[in-house]
C-alpha cells in the first residue's frame, strides 16, 4: 500500500480525537530540528474550523478491541493499514520542515496487546527524537491495560500523554466499551500523574533529570453518546483537574459511526452547541476561577443553550452587580459578562494613571457590549438602571442562532424548568425571545 | 523627511526636542508627498540617534523602548508622528505613561503593537516552506513589516536548516544560512519549479488536510475567521480553494 493511502487512511481513524493543541511544553531548541513553544501554534484550520497543529494519525487502525462508538473497532468492515516507524518518522520531520505542523499526535488501534502496540509506538518516538533528533512536540496516547513500565517509557519521549476515559460513566463504559475499565483508565492517570509530580522534583534537583511529559496530561470524553448530563460531565472534569492535575480535558460531540441500540440514531446531529458549551464552562473553571458548582447545579444539570454559562451564572446572581471597575479586585471583574483576562488586567493596569469611564475602556479595547450592564464607571457612579429584559436581551448567545432548532431538542428533558421547550417554537429568534420573557419573569 | 530607518527616526525625535518643534507629518524621503508646506530633510546621525535610543529606557522605561520599536515596524499610518508625539509626552511623564493604557496618544501605539504581534503569532503557524535543494525557501505578504519579530522563532526551530522568508510587501527577506542571519532588501525572488520531491510531500500534506476536516461539523464560516483569507494565496492547502 502506498504512503498517500495509508495516510488517509490513518488520519481518518485519528480525526475525532478533539486534542490538537501544541501548548504547555516550553523547550527552546538551539541543535537538532525544532523547537517546542508554551503558547502553542495553531497551523492550519481545516474546513469544520478546527486548529490542525499536529500530525494526528494512528500507527495502525487494526483493532483487537470492539468499542462501539469507534469506527476502528474490529467488527467493523473497513480496509486496515499501518505505518512502519520509519515511515511516519519521515512524513512527521518532511511536515515539520516545511511548517505545516508543530508536531506529532500519535495513537494507535490496538495489535495483537497493549504492550505489544506500546512497544510500537515507543520504537516510532525512539528513531524520531534520537535518529532525527527532533525536538518537536509530540503527544502520545497511552494504550489502555499497557503497563507501567512502557507508560514511563513513553513519557520520556512525548510531550504530553493521554489517557482518553472516552466514556463519562462507568455505567456506560461496561456497556460501550466492554475492552476498558474504569480502573484501567484511572490507573494509567494516577500513574502519570505521580510521575509528573516525582520527574519536577528531581528536575528542581538534577537540571538534567529526565524529563518526564512536560506538557502534562490530557483527556478526552465523548459526549452525547450517552445519557450523562452536563453538571456530571464538568464535575468528572473538576474532579479530574483537581485529583490528577490534569492539563486538559477534551469533549467531543459524538459523530454516530454505527447502527447500534445502545447508541444513538446514525442521522443523529453532533451535540456542537453542547460541545461549545462545555468548553466555555471548562475555561471558565480554569482560568476564571469558576466551580463547577457555581455553573451548574443538581436542579439545573444541563447548560442554558441560549445562554453562555458565564451569562448565565450573572443573571442568576444579579445581586452581585453592578461591579465598579474602578475598585473591584481581578477576582470580581472577571466576573463581569465581556470581561477576560486580558481585558482585566489593562483595567488594573489604566485605572492606576486615572478613573475609568465609558470612553476609556473602549479605547483599552474593552468590548462594552454585554459588560455596560454591569459595570459601575466613573461617569456612571451609580450603574446602569435597566430591566431585567433589556440586559438578557443583550446576553442571549448569537451562536444559538447559527444551530438549528434540531440542536436544541437534543438537550435532554431535564433542561431548566424555566425553559419554554424549543419544540413549541418555529424558529430560534422566537424562542429566544421567549427565553428573555420567561427568565426575565423568573428572576 | 528622514531615510525610513529606526536611527533617522530618532534622529527626527532628537531635532523636534531640541528645535522645540514638532512637525505635521514625517515622511520617508522618497514617499514625501509634493506640498507647498515646508519642509526639513533630518539626515540620518548615528551620534545623535544612540543618544535618543539610551534616553528612552533611561528617562522613559524598557517597556517603552520596546512599544516604540515594534510599533515603528507596523503599518499603522503615520506611526512616526504618532511615535514622536508619544515619546515627547513620555518625557514628561516617565515610567508612568505605560500605565496610562487609555490616553489617546497612548492607546492607538497599543493597537498598533496588538496588530502586528497577532500577525506574527499567526504567521509563526501560517508560513508554508518548500525545500529546494535542501533549502528552505518561504513568501509572505503580510500588513506589517514582521520579518524581525518572527526571524528568532525560526532561527530555533531551523537551528541547523538554512532558510528563506520573502517579504513580497515590504519587499526584503530573511535569510538565514550556515547559523547566520540576515535581513537583505530585494525587489523579486524568482523561485524555480518545485521537484517532485516536493510536490510529493504537499500532496500529502493537502491529502492530510482534506481528510482531518470532520464533514459532520463543516463550518466554513469558522474556518474564515481563523484564517482570513489575505493569507491563503501563501498557503498549500488553501491556495486551491481561491
Ligand atoms: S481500543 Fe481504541 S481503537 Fe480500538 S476500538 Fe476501542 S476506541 Fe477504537
Amino acid at each position: 500500500m502506498d504512503l498517500m493511502t495509508k495516510l488517509k487512511i490513518l488520519s481518518n481513524g485519528a480525526k475525532y480525537d478533539a486534542a490538537c493543541t501544541s501548548s504547555g511544553a516550553d523547550r527552546p531548541g538551539n541543535r537538532g530540528l525544532g523547537s517546542a513553544l508554551a503558547a502553542g501554534c495553531c497551523h492550519a484550520f481545516s474546513a469544520d474550523g478546527r486548529c490542525i497543529s499536529l500530525l494526528k494519525v494512528l500507527m495502525t487502525n487494526q483493532c483487537i478491541y470492539d468499542c462501539k462508538y469507534c469506527i476502528n473497532r474490529s467488527s467493523n468492515d473497513i480496509q486496515r493499514a499501518a505505518f512502519t516507524p520509519e515511515e511516519l518518522a519521515e512524513l512527521t520531520i518532511q511536515f515539520y520542515r516545511r511548517n505545516y505542523i508543530e508536531g506529532l499526535f500519535l495513537s494507535s488501534g490496538i495489535i495483537k496487546n497493549p504492550d505489544y502496540t506500546m512497544e510500537k509506538m515507543i520504537a516510532i518516538l525512539e528513531i524520531l527524537r534520537r535518529k532525527y533528533d527532533f525536538y518537536g512536540y509530540v503527544h502520545a496516547k497511552t494504550i489502555p491495560g499497557a503497563s507501567p513500565e512502557l507508560i514511563y517509557k513513553l513519557g520520556l519521549l512525548a510531550d504530553r500523554l493521554s489517557v482518553n476515559i472516552e466514556l463519562p460513566s462507568e455505567r456506560s463504559l461496561n456497556q460501550l466499551a466492554p475492552h476498558k475499565t474504569k480502573q484501567a483508565i484511572l490507573t494509567p492517570m494516577r500513574q502519570i500523574a505521580d510521575g509528573l509530580c516525582s520527574s519536577k522534583e528531581e528536575r528542581f534537583l538534577y537540571k538534567h533529570a529526565p524529563r518526564f511529559a512536560g506538557a502534562g496530561q490530557a483527556t478526552q470524553m465523548i459526549i452525547g453518546a450517552t445519557p450523562e448530563n452536563d453538571f456530571s460531565i464538568l464535575r468528572l472534569a473538576s474532579f479530574l483537574y483537581e485529583k490528577y492535575q490534569l492539563r486538559r480535558v477534551f469533549y467531543s460531540a459524538y459523530i454516530p459511526a454505527v447502527e447500534d441500540s445502545l447508541l444513538p440514531a446514525l442521522n443523529t446531529k453532533p451535540p456542537l452547541l453542547r460541545e461549545h458549551r462545555l468548553y466555555q464552562a471548562d475555561w471558565l473553571i480554569r482560568q476564571y476561577d469558576f466551580s463547577a458548582d457555581e455553573i451548574l447545579s443538581e436542579e439545573t444539570p444541563n447548560f442554558n443553550p441560549y445562554l453562555d454559562p458565564k451569562c448565565n451564572w450573572a443573571i442568576n446572581n444579579m445581586g452581585r452587580f453592578p461591579i465598579d471597575v474602578n475598585k473591584a479586585s481581578r477576582e470580581d471583574l472577571l466576573r463581569i459578562p465581556g470581561i477576560g483576562p486580558i481585558s482585566a488586567k489593562r483595567i488594573i493596569i489604566a485605572r492606576k494613571a486615572g478613573k475609568l469611564g465609558i470612553a476609556e475602556l473602549k479605547r483599552i479595547g474593552v468590548v462594552l457590549k454585554r459588560a455596560q450592564y454591569f459595570i459601575i464607571t466613573r461617569d456612571n457612579p451609580s450603574g446602569p438602571h435597566l430591566n431585567n429584559e433589556t440586559v438578557l436581551r443583550a446576553l442571549i448567545d448569537p451562536k444559538v442562532y447559527r444551530t438549528d432548532m434540531e440542536q436544541l431538542s437534543l438537550f435532554p428533558e431535564e433542561t431548566d424548568p424555566r425553559l419554554p421547550s424549543p419544540q413549541d417554537f418555529t424558529s430560534v429568534t422566537q424562542a429566544a425571545e421567549e427565553v428573555v420573557l420567561s427568565l426575565s419573569r423568573s428572576l | 523627511m528622514y531615510d525610513g530607518s529606526i536611527a533617522g527616526f530618532y534622529c527626527c525625535v532628537f531635532e523636534s526636542v531640541y528645535s522645540r518643534q514638532i512637525p505635521c507629518d514625517i515622511f520617508v524621503s522618497h514617499q514625501a508627498p509634493y506640498t507647498l508646506l515646508p519642509q526639513k530633510l533630518i539626515t540620518t546621525d548615528s551620534q545623535k540617534a544612540a543618544r535618543v535610543y539610551r534616553s528612552i529606557p533611561l528617562k522613559i522605561s524598557q517597556q517603552a523602548l520596546r512599544l516604540v520599536e515594534v510599533v515603528f515596524l507596523s503599518c499603522m499610518k503615520q506611526k512616526e508622528l504618532a511615535l514622536l508625539r508619544f515619546l515627547l509626552l513620555a518625557y514628561r511623564c516617565n515610567a508612568k505613561i505605560m500605565q496610562m493604557l487609555a490616553h489617546p496618544l497612548v492607546a492607538p501605539l497599543l493597537a498598533a503593537e496588538r496588530h502586528i504581534r497577532n500577525e506574527s503569532h499567526l504567521l509563526r503557524g501560517f508560513i508554508r516552506f518548500a525545500d529546494y535543494d535542501g533549502i528552505l525557501a518561504a513568501s509572505i505578504t503580510p500588513k506589517n513589516f514582521v520579518l524581525p519579530l518572527i526571524a528568532n522563532h525560526f532561527i530555533t526551530r531551523f537551528s541547523d536548516e538554512d532558510f528563506l522568508i520573502f517579504d513580497k510587501t515590504h519587499h526584503a527577506a530573511l535569510t538565514y544560512q550556515n547559523r547566520k542571519k540576515n535581513f537583505i532588501s530585494v525587489k523579486e525572488i524568482e523561485f524555480s519549479p518545485a521537484s517532485e520531491n516536493e510536490n510529493y510531500y504537499q500532496a500529502l500534506w493537502k491529502q492530510f488536510y482534506n481528510t482531518v476536516a470532520i464533514e459532520a461539523r463543516d463550518n466554513p464560516k469558522c474556518r474564515m475567521t481563523q484564517v482570513p483569507k489575505r493569507y491563503w494565496e501563501n498557503m498549500t492547502e488553501m491556495k486551491d480553494l481561491l
